[in-house]
């Protein structure tokens, strides 16, 4: 009665043989589940040095300790594998139902080693697990997979489906792997790997019931805190007109306003991540024209229409994952867009929006819903894939590449046609396609040198839409994580929501007289704090929680609370920060036993604000990326000049006894 | 004695398919659309005779909503 199970199993995809394997408390108790336990078995089972795209590396679906007990906004599953992106360790997480289907099926984890002859899928119910031939599945798009495979195995239960489309197949390195027709673990190419073992898909029927220690304690603060999100509403005169409002009002006052993270609900639920797209323009957090614009160029000509209300217009129903009691996502009508091929499409998110908006001066908000069920369906990331079509377009419009490099394309800023035209090559690797198909570190690499200074990414990871010259933590968090490139590990706006200090005794309490300026400097509170988002965000993928979730407040959203009654263990908070920075140090132990210097990972210079931006809310804006990773890393106990994790730091956290067992 | 049926309460019920994801025979699922106006899909009985009254979905609801009668 533990919250978790106990088991994970693993599939030999060369062999064809299953191995069921107990995992002892012990490495609940020092990692979790999710991620934590994901690192501990591929830590112990992928050789050094192993090809991402060959049979030694592993594949791990992992659910969360929490997913399935009782708790809400607890229900994101993790994929687990060697990045063929940034060659070091390699995460990514998602929403939808596949999360309590891991553990339905008797397991917190299904790991994938070797790889298949001929194309297969991985059938699991109450009754046990068998590799299937996939052969008549290859080449069909994610979408359309999953409703094939939801027919032929609804049988007592209806199965939750994670599969690959077709840009995975092709061993795009940015592609990720989907569920819920939609969903998808896009994040540190994730899917070429599944792509590589050719395993189509994981179908899991099983209906095994999910313990936990005190369900009744679990439930008492699952109701108190659906309640304060029933309570949270945007008023109705509310509209997304007022977002660019709030968005300048946001960056008048000097000081920090301490924010109760419950307010951001209200917006979820109204728009989901969406309300981003114009409120982010005004306060500088929404990347436009590669990096290198600002609201000056993408003005209200362009907004008016690519805007949340516009977006809204289509969404007709609301979408949860599994336990979610906000609610952020959507399914919206798109009959009549793109030759009429689709019909519906899951809302696109604000990344998504922004990526292939403001990013590429693009105003045709019907050309991003067609693109965003284009990569839905071939399971090709949305982030990666906006930021390297904006490298490719700037590489264009300075005369680096020509229409003779692009098959005959017009990459200029803006020309929606061009880019729905380009992403369509991309998925299919056809041509100019093909030199992006793998994200803007293989494409520097393909095109010229001379172009790396409009490739954006963090060690081979194309970063999220939020911009570090408005919130610094984010470019430590960019440059110094395992996973770079990541705009969920944390920000100091997340801080601000997250209320750490009301649970956790050495963290930073936030006060209405400290200036904002101090968020620019090279600081120990800075490194604390931006030390202790990512301890946290390591909590949330080992308990399967939602970001944001998190973002609503730890004193709301009882985490802590839940993981004791859960488990029937009794740590305290501090107790789980160190299970974070054991989490967070092990990732990067593989990372340094695979020969990654972490400082290759710092994102780059145009991102840092080196030059500055000349005009917009981030004018003149420059962050010490150099210093606050150095402060960062020394609050873990790391090598603050080469992220190393030290001897001692690694014998403190008990990390060489629990990996030698 | 006749069969116990979940019937839910939406004023109560977040839709978050906790029950949906719960029930061993996929008796209930997400095709209330918009109850409470709000765009939200609530899950409702669909399959009435496969549902074994065996209360699994009414255990697991985290606000208890559901109620077998
Ligand atoms: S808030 Fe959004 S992403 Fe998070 S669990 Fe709910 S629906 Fe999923
Ligand atoms: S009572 Fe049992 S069978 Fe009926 S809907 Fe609930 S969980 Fe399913
Ligand atoms: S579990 Fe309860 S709150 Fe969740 S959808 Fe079902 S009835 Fe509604």
């Amino acid at each position: 009665m533990k919250g978790y199970i106990g088991k994970i199993l693993i599939v030999d995809l060369t062999t064809g043989i299953f191995e069921e394997q107990k995992v002892e408390d012990e490495v609940y108790e020092n990692l979790l589940s999710g991620v934590g336990l994901g690192a501990y078995t591929l830590y112990k089972n992928i050789p050094k040095g192993a090809d991402p795209l060959g049979p030694d590396n592993m594949l791990g679906f992992v659910s969360g300790l929490l997913t399935g007990t009782g708790s809400v906004m607890t229900g994101r599953w993790m994929v687990v594998c060697k990045s063929p992106l940034t060659g070091g360790w390699g995460d990514s997480n998602c929403g939808g139902t596949f999360s309590p289907a891991i553990k339905q099926c008797g397991y917190d984890g299904i790991f994938f080693k070797g790889i298949s002859v001929f194309p297969v899928y991985l059938y699991v119910d109450n009754r046990g697990a068998e590799l299937r031939d996939a052969s008549y599945l290859w080449g069909k798009d994610a979408v359309e997979t999953e409703d094939i495979l939801e027919k032929e195995n609804w049988n007592n239960k209806k199965p939750a489906i994670a599969v690959i489309g077709t840009s995975s197949e092709k061993k795009s390195l940015i592609s990720g792997i989907c569920n819920d027709r939609g969903r998808i673990a896009a994040r540190s190419g994730v899917g070429a790997v599944m792509g590589s073992k050719r395993l189509k898909a994981v179908v899991l029927a099983g209906s095994k019931p999910i313990k936990c220690h005190d369900p009744k304690t679990v439930k008492k603060y699952s109701k108190e805190f659906s309640k304060k999100i029933k309570k949270t509403n945007m008023p109705q005169i509310m509209t997304g007109r007022m977002l660019p409002l709030m968005g300048k009002a946001l960056t008048i006052p000097k000081n920090i306003i301490p924010i109760d993270g419950i307010v951001s609900a209200s917006m979820m639920k109204k728009w989901g991540t969406g309300f981003g797209n114009t409120m982010g323009m005004y306060n500088g957090d929404d990347p436009i024209k590669n990096w290198a614009g600002s609201v000056v160029d993408y003005d209200k000509s362009y907004y008016n229409n690519v805007n949340p209300d516009k977006v809204l217009k289509r969404e007709y129903k609301k979408y949860h994952c599994y336990s979610c009691v906000i609610g952020c996502g959507g399914v919206c009508d798109i009959k009549g867009i793109g030759n009429g091929e689709f019909t519906h499409t899951h809302k696109p998110e604000y990344e998504t929006v922004n990526a292939f908006g403001a990013l590429l001066m693009n105003k045709d908000l019907e050309s991003i819903f067609y693109i965003n069920e284009l990569l839905n369906r071939a399971g090709m990331d949305s982030i990666s894939a906006g930021n390297t079509i904006a490298y490719a377009i700037e590489c264009y419009e300075n005369g680096l590449i020509t229409k003779d490099d692009t098959d005959g394309l017009e990459l200029t800023w803006g020309n929606a046609e061009a880019i729905v035209e380009l992403v369509k090559r991309m998925i299919a690797r056809q041509g100019f396609g093909d030199v992006l198909a793998d994200g803007v570190k293989v494409a520097v690499k393909k095109i010229g040198e001379e172009t790396s200074k409009y490739a954006m990414h963090a060690g081979g990871q194309e970063p999220g839409m939020h911009d570090p010259r408005m919130d610094p933590a984010l470019g430590v968090h960019y440059s110094a994580d395992p996973t770079p490139g990541r705009h969920t590990v944390g920000a100091f706006g997340y801080y601000n929501y997250m209320h750490l200090w009301t649970k956790v005794s050495w963290v930073p309490k936030l006060k209405l007289s400290t200036p904002k300026k101090v968020e620019f400097e090279a600081s120990d509170r800075n490194g604390i704090i931006t030390m202790a988002n990512s301890c946290i965000k390591q909590i949330l993928d080992g308990s399967g929680g939602c970001l944001f979730a998190m973002i609503s407040g730890v004193h709301n959203w009882k985490i802590f609370e839940w993981l004791n009654a859960a488990t029937g263990w009794d740590k305290t908070p501090d107790e789980y920060m160190i299970i974070g920075k054991r989490m967070q140090t092990l990732r990067q132990m593989f990372n340094i036993r695979e020969g990654i210097n972490p400082i290759d990972f710092k994102i780059k210079d145009r991102i840092a604000g080196r030059p500055p931006l000349k005009e917009g809310p981030l004018k003149g804006k420059t962050l010490p990326i150099e210093g606050m990773i150095q402060k960062h890393w020394e609050h873990f106990g790391w090598n603050p000049e080469t992220g190393v994790p030290t001897e001692e730091t690694i014998e403190e956290l008990g990390l060489d006894e629990l990996l030698n067992n | 004695m006749e069969k116990k049926k979940p019937i839910i309460n939406y004023k109560e019920c977040m839709a978050c398919g906790i029950c949906v994801q719960a029930c061993p025979f996929s008796c209930i699922d997400f095709v209330k659309i918009n109850v409470n106006k709000d765009k939200k899909a609530y899950p409702e009985l669909i399959n009435n005779g496969r549902c074994t009254g065996c209360g699994i979905c009414s255990k697991e609801c985290p606000v208890e909503a559901i109620e077998l009668r």
